[in-house]
């Protein structure tokens, strides 16, 4: 098999890699995991796992001749409409991750099967739920063995969480330079005394970071089939308790708040989302990319119309606000994420290749700026071109909002500092956006002094 | 404070009882002995834990059923 077609990420399990052929995406187990997957097949823990929303589902497709060699079967995974990762997520997407993965495991255990891997990258959200991506991480257990991912649970979800709810939910972004998960040891130090005095944290992460730290190196000898089937549950148990009890309250925030502080009449309000239902309606996206999309309120315009959309935002309590709202309304097609959009995603892990770049996910097929180019220009010193070129890499088709200097939200940005914007100017805008994209359409936005733009790529600029 | 000292006087045990465990053991060990280490030490307390959590349910569960059933039985009878 051409070493291209292997994805990235999918290098380190030994049990089956993931390969894409003619833009499908499959899986080739190998002969090692057949025992494990008849189970998981036979026992009637795969039908279990996919009813309840908790498994990708999958089909199994004749091998051809590529993969001959070392194959048990070869499987086609529903895909995933937007791969995301744990530092995009909100405190409770990440949460609703980790209570999934613990439902998964109480419910394998069950069926004699556990987990082999509890990494928060082998959840996505499919329908707007989390879902195990993969399958082939559960593995028949062995009589007596503790939970091999035990460690990993409390790095990748118990750590981060405590933080982000007893911290500062900023705390979550560790997640983006430490990709196997928070050391506990960090985790325990960064955390607050009063961490202590619950039973749970105190057990799994401070006490379980200086057991870690005791053992560390260290030859040691260790006992073999000591942790029975009822103390696995209870260590389920005692790990979910833990998790459902951390909470994180978004609200008072700069921008969680910001459309109560706005200087649209309710006019220009309306005609801003007469402007996005004729955008989504001209353009018939299949996904879109509402960047800086607040709590998500013009995403919704364009899940509405069918566009499977994703809703970036810089502020963790908006995306917070965003996914409870999609969560409460089970909407399937808005998947709420944490971005700063100076500062996008890195390629990270093994070869700056096992996590996707921002860029590497797209392009959309239309993207949303309402009310954002002004915070990159001005706000951030990003030149107009430099912006026309980013939003011409995330999508083919563009709406957005130029709001001018006479504005009082971008007068507002130039309180504090000189106004060396000069270029900044609708002219300039429409010039220099011009050269990369075609402008379709004008929409003014009554009695704000704001211009909606309905852009389309031209050939050759992504 | 009471409930501070208790916690060091379990902590203790805790640590203790994962160099115990250790010693007795027979095996080989990787960069996460301290998490499957500790793992076995606090197998017994968190599946007890978990032992009566159910069986408190269970006997909650039984009260209620009666209790519901003899008030339907009440309303029956009225």
């Amino acid at each position: 098999m051409p070493p291209e077609d292997v994805l990235p990420s999918s290098f380190r399990d030994p049990a089956g890699f993931v390969f894409r052929r003619g833009g499908v995406l499959y899986r080739r187990l190998r002969n090692s995991v057949k025992p494990h997957y008849d189970t998981l097949m036979a026992s009637g823990l795969y039908a279990e796992l996919v009813a309840a929303g908790l498994l990708v589902p999958h089909e199994e497709v004749p091998a051809t001749g590529d993969e001959c060699g070392d194959v048990y079967k070869v499987i086609r995974p529903e895909e995933i409409p937007f791969v995301s990762y744990p530092y995009e997520w909100s405190f409770s997407e990440l949460q609703d991750a980790a209570l999934a993965t613990l439902e998964i495991e109480k419910r394998a255990l069950r069926s004699g099967m556990s987990l082999v891997d509890a990494g928060a990258y082998n959840i996505q959200f499919r329908k707007g739920r989390p879902v195990l991506i993969d399958t082939l991480s559960l593995r028949q257990t062995v009589a007596g063995e503790p939970w091999t991912a035990y460690g990993q649970y409390c790095r990748h979800f118990l750590a981060p969480l405590a933080l982000m709810s007893l911290k500062d939910v900023r705390l979550g972004q560790l997640l983006r330079v430490h990709l196997d998960g928070i050391p506990l040891d960090l985790a325990s130090s960064l955390l607050p005394f009063r961490s202590r005095r619950r039973l749970s944290l105190l057990l799994h992460i401070h006490l379980h970071a200086r057991s870690q730290k005791r053992f560390e190196g260290r030859k040691v000898r260790v006992a073999r089939g000591k942790v029975g089937r009822q103390a696995l549950l209870g260590l389920v148990d005692s790990l979910e308790s833990a998790t459902k009890k951390l909470r994180w309250r978004a609200s008072g925030t700069e921008w969680a708040d910001y459309y109560e502080d706005t200087n649209y009449t309710p006019e220009a309000f309306e005609g801003k989302r007469r402007a996005v239902e004729e955008f989504v309606r001209d353009v018939r996206p299949r996904t879109v990319w509402d960047l800086g999309g607040n709590i998500g309120t013009f995403s919704r315009i364009a899940a509405a119309a069918g566009a499977y959309t994703v809703s970036f935002d810089i502020d963790p309590a908006c995306v917070e606000m965003n996914y409870l709202q999609a969560r409460r309304d089970r909407e399937e097609n808005v998947l709420p994420l944490l971005l700063d959009l100076t500062n996008p995603s890195p390629g990270a892990g093994w070869d700056n290749r096992e996590r996707m770049t921002l860029f590497e996910r797209g392009p959309a097929d239309a993207v949303l700026a309402l009310a954002l180019l002004h915070h990159l220009a001005i706000g951030n010193n990003v030149p107009l071109d430099k912006a026309a070129r980013f939003f011409a890499r995330a999508g083919h088709s563009l709406l957005i909002e130029f709001v001018p200097k006479s504005d009082s939200q971008v007068k507002r940005l130039l309180v504090t500092r000189e106004d060396i914007f000069g270029g900044y100017t609708q002219e300039e805008f429409e010039r220099t956006f011009g050269e990369i994209f075609t402008i379709r359409r004008r929409v003014p936005l009554d009695g704000t002094g704001r211009t909606l733009y309905f852009m389309e790529r031209k050939r050759g600029e992504a | 404070m009471i409930q501070t000292r208790h916690w060091r006087l379990f902590a203790t045990g805790l640590i203790l009882g994962c160099g115990f465990l250790a010693k007795a053991a027979a095996g080989y060990i990787d960069p996460g002995t301290g998490s499957y280490v500790f793992q076995i030490a606090i197998a017994f307390l968190v599946g007890l834990a978990f032992s009566v959590k159910v069986f408190w349910k269970k006997i909650s569960a039984f009260v209620r059923k009666t209790f519901s059933g003899k008030k339907g039985d009440g309303a029956d009878a009225t």
